[in-house]
């Protein structure tokens, strides 16, 4: 089960379509003037879930599994029904024990307090206690059925890719990387036709980011964590291209092997902790193909970049979301998608990368990106432009670049929460007038409610 | 403006219209099951008999019931423990022939209710009918099936990357048709890619008799070496009807310091030896080795031990190598189901009782009153105390469904909504 993904829960009744995606949607959807907030939201969520992942210092894989309990809890509820807050406060508590690592249910209260009183909060503090964690919780796992366990892209990146290049051995995550790694042996889930790739420096990295920033949309409800994993990488080598292999090098690489026809060495199995090292050495030897690789993985190449299309359309709509802190990544890719607003004069390293997907492009010729690239295209669910063009009808008219925040989103949240509350309450109707208008206005809040105003003429 | 009850809600109560949706939907223990009795209490819950009443067969369940946490004396609600979040995971992804069925978790009125498939027995009921009643050993037929059985679901469980931690024969489940299940997952632990070392410290509650000699001599990670030991403890108890290593524990000193456990070492050096460091060679670094030199030296004895008691090489040869001292050359599971034991007559059967006469089979499970009646609603039924769990109780002679105050489905919760729209209506 830990290693069989086909058998897990997670596969079996958490993979869904896009169709219940949309369904579970549909009453949020009557409370927001533009599909496109619910998006937003999303984003806005996972923030808020990282945020106070971090202040409780939970490691990323705590933090995804929180989150996707979070995606998981609202494909069967609706925002406007409940306490986005506090479903979040929840999903951390739960995910801390089932990730093995247990916080004490004070923690979780006082840190849930801090974060979400520096939100929008109209004037209205945030309270909680244990008993209302404790709760909520418990609805938390109903809800989740009970099924805890969650595989994340995570791993088949450690697993696919090499660990010597792990640059991160030193960050926050790196101890993720290092720890139990190789504790134990055994059949990787993701498939058959496994060998290592050699990530360049970096690419790893960005790879991990990219996981990371996965999670701020839905994609972990719809496909399977090996799939997200081996988008990233994809995506990693547009940014980091790969150093070509010198076929000079693959004649001396095959001499060196015993099986010439074999560039990579299989990858046991049943590995034993002890003969690691050596068949890391063996490994190091390994001048292999990214690109062959990742062909070589029996799978389909239009779904992979389908989901890679769909990470492109997630930096495509982050990138009008405002936050302090942009990770790095996410520009990066952002810029990739070619939807930057910022007008840079100068080459950026992302541009460069462009120019450097090409030209892999145009060596590895067709039968590898050009089936990509078209089926890319021809994907109706993330049509990058079709974003685009949303986005700036909404920006019409408006002089400089606007961005959503969270400001925005914490507000808009309450005036979803408010109206549902005042469709259930018939005797309220009268007082509190439909249309779901955020009464109390500060100044500083007026950009934000023009903007509002302006997507809903928009809208 | 919203109302000053839609802001009081949003305010104070914001998950109410959630919560009333979901109780609405919700369908309670006693709704969905006839409590039959009180089966055992563990560590971790009561365990309860229970008789479907959705299926017309009226399957049987037993419910574990999980104790509230407590800090200190006092109960508090501090959520779920983590100990039924481990063991409700890891029995949601699990599915094997045997391992105990997790049918289904009700998660009501803060209580967590596990509803297993109902095992008539367990190991240490078949021991104890053999020592007790029968007074004759359980032939071997039996026991190789046992053996066979819980090898194979041990091999199932650690192909998963799951330990059990906690084997012995109480917690080692047989059917009525003599299918082996292993139950009791509460000490599990999924090993792969832990965030945390599996650190031997955490409240072990292990019994002592079943622990491997390197946690006796202070390793700190658990491994699936150490459930193959205790697969060797629990087939000697089966063919002794004793456990073989009988020691005593150490109680942690008064700075909760885990002490040396002396007795249980010394228990287990009679029988296979003092360990050198020629089979064990990593013994020198084990935390409690200068301790452990200090002990008085025996030599192996285990195959005299087995003469008389496995009657079969094979089998003597099995269990030596199940004690291996070395945890890196001690036989796995795998290893061990194809040992040649199970090769030789009498072979191993998938019910384990195919073998033998009606009388052999242990008795079925006691059901007995909850001596803590705030639990389950318990039938009205004196004559059940004593009764062998026979289903001859009508359903009309048990409390009714939804009779009992202690079970109502989500008091408190629905209540405390309950009021607060009364207020709103004033
Ligand atoms: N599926 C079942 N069918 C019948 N009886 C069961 C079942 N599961 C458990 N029991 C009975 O209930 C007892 C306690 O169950 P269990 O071991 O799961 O609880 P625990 O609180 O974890 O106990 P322990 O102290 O052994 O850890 C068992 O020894 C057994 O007698």
């Amino acid at each position: 089960m830990a290693t069989d993904f086909w058998a897990s829960s997670h596969y079996k009744r958490w993979i869904v379509d896009r169709a219940t995606l949309h369904q579970a949607r549909l009453a949020d959807l009557q409370y927001v003037d533009n599909p496109e907030q619910l998006d937003f939201l999303s984003i806005y969520f996972a923030n808020l879930i990282t945020k106070l992942g971090r202040k409780l210092q939970f490691r990323q894989r705590v933090i995804a599994t929180a989150t996707v309990f979070f995606r998981r809890f609202y494909l069967k509820n609706s925002y406007s029904e409940t306490d986005p807050f506090i479903v979040i406060a929840a999903c951390c508590y739960v995910a801390a024990k089932a990730e093995e690592s247990p916080i004490h249910i004070k923690s979780i209260v006082q840190e849930s307090r801090t974060v979400f009183n520096q939100e929008e909060l109209n004037g209205r503090p945030w309270t909680t206690d244990n008993q209302k964690i404790a709760e909520m919780e418990f609805y938390l796992v109903d809800d989740l059925e009970c099924d805890l366990i969650i595989f994340h892209p995570y791993r088949t990146l450690l697993a696919l890719c090499k660990r010597e290049n792990t640059p991160l051995s030193t960050s926050e995550e790196g101890e993720d990387l290092g720890i139990g790694l190789d504790t134990d042996d055994g059949p990787r889930y993701w498939g058959t036709g496994e060998g290592q790739l050699e990530l360049p420096t970096g690419a790893l990295q960005v790879a991990w980011s990219i996981i990371n920033d996965t999670y701020k949309s839905q994609l972990c409800l719809l496909h399977p964590p090996h799939l997200i994993a081996i988008a990233a990488i994809y995506l990693s080598f547009i940014i980091h291209p790969p150093v070509r292999p010198d076929p000079s090098t693959i004649i001396e690489h095959e001499s060196a092997t015993t099986t010439p026809e074999s560039h990579r060495q299989p990858r046991r199995s049943t590995r034993q902790a002890n003969s690691h090292s050596s068949s890391k050495k063996f490994q190091s030897h390994n001048q292999q193909d990214p690109i062959a690789f990742l062909a070589d993985m029996n799978m389909s190449l239009p779904l992979l970049a389908s989901v890679s299309q769909e990470i492109i359309s997630l930096y495509a709509l982050w990138d009008q979301y405002k936050e302090d802190m942009a990770p790095d990544a996410a520009r990066l890719a952002r810029e990739l998608s070619g939807t930057s607003p910022v007008a840079s004069g100068s080459i950026s390293p992302a541009k460069r990368s462009m120019s450097r997907a090409d030209s892999l492009t145009q060596s590895y010729g067709s039968q590898y990106f050009g089936s990509l690239t078209a089926s890319a295209g021809a994907t109706p669910v993330t049509d990058t432009n079709e974003t685009l063009d949303t986005a700036s009808s909404v920006q019409e008219g408006v002089p400089g670049v606007h961005y959503v925040t969270p400001a925005f989103l914490s507000l808009l949240v309450q005036r979803m929460r408010e109206a549902k509350l005042s469709d259930v309450t018939p005797s309220a109707q009268g007082s509190s007038s439909g249309s779901g208008s955020i009464n109390v206005i500060s100044g500083r809040k007026m950009a934000v409610n023009k903007r509002l105003e302006r997507m809903q003429a928009a809208g | 403006m919203l109302d000053e009850w839609s802001s009081n809600i949003l305010q104070h109560d914001p998950m109410r219209l959630y919560r009333a949706k979901r109780d609405l939907e919700h369908r309670t223990v006693i709704s969905k099951y006839n409590i039959l009795g009180f089966i055992s209490s563990g560590t971790y819950g009561r365990v309860y008999k229970a008789q479907s009443l959705d299926d017309e067969h009226g399957t049987l369940h037993a419910i574990k019931k999980f104790k509230p946490d407590k800090e200190g004396d006092v109960v508090t609600y501090t959520g779920i423990s983590q100990s039924a979040i481990r063991e409700i995971a890891l029995n949601r992804e699990l599915s094997h022939d045997n391992v105990v069925a997790l049918k289904e978790v009700i998660l009501e009125d803060k209580s967590i209710y596990m509803v297993f498939d109902y095992a008539e027995h367990d190991f240490l009921q078949v021991i104890h009918h053999h020592s007790q009643t029968l007074r004759s050993p359980i032939s071997t037929a039996v026991l190789k099936s046992l053996i066979y059985q819980l090898i194979n679901g041990l091999i199932y469980l650690h192909s998963c990357h799951v330990l059990h931690r906690d084997l012995k024969p109480a917690n080692i489940l047989i059917t009525g048709n003599g299918v082996v299940k292993i139950g009791d997952l509460g000490l599990a632990r999924l090993i792969y890619e832990p965030l945390q070392p599996l650190f031997a410290g955490d409240k072990v509650v292990v019994t002592i008799w079943y622990r491997a000699p390197e946690l006796l001599l202070g390793a700190k990670h658990y491994t699936k070496a150490i459930d193959c030991w205790a697969v060797g403890c629990v087939m000697a108890e089966l063919a002794s009807l004793r456990p073989i290593f009988k020691g005593e524990e150490a109680k942690l000193d008064s700075k909760k310091n885990v002490p040396f456990q002396r007795d249980q070492l010394l228990k287990i050096f009679e029988v296979l030896g003092t360990p050198d460091e020629k089979e064990w060679p990593s013994l020198v670094d084990m935390p409690e080795y200068h301790s452990m030199k200090r002990l008085d030296y025996f030599t192996n004895r285990l195959s005299d031990w087995c003469q008389s008691r496995l009657r079969s090489p094979q089998g003597y040869d099995l269990l030596r190598r199940l004690f291996i001292y070395d945890p890196e050359r001690r036989l796995n599971a795998k290893d061990a189901l194809q040992h040649k034991w199970f090769h030789e007559d009498p072979k191993p059967t998938w019910n384990a009782f195919a073998s033998v006469s009606t009388h052999q089979i242990p008795p079925h499970r006691r059901i007995s009153q909850d001596e803590a009646p705030s639990m389950v609603p318990i039938p009205q039924h004196a004559s059940l105390q004593g009764a062998h769990g026979h289903m001859g109780i009508p359903f009309g002679q048990q409390s009714k469904p939804g009779s009992s105050t202690s079970l109502s489905g989500g008091g408190h919760y629905v209540q405390s909504s309950g009021t607060r729209k009364k207020a709103r209506l004033q």
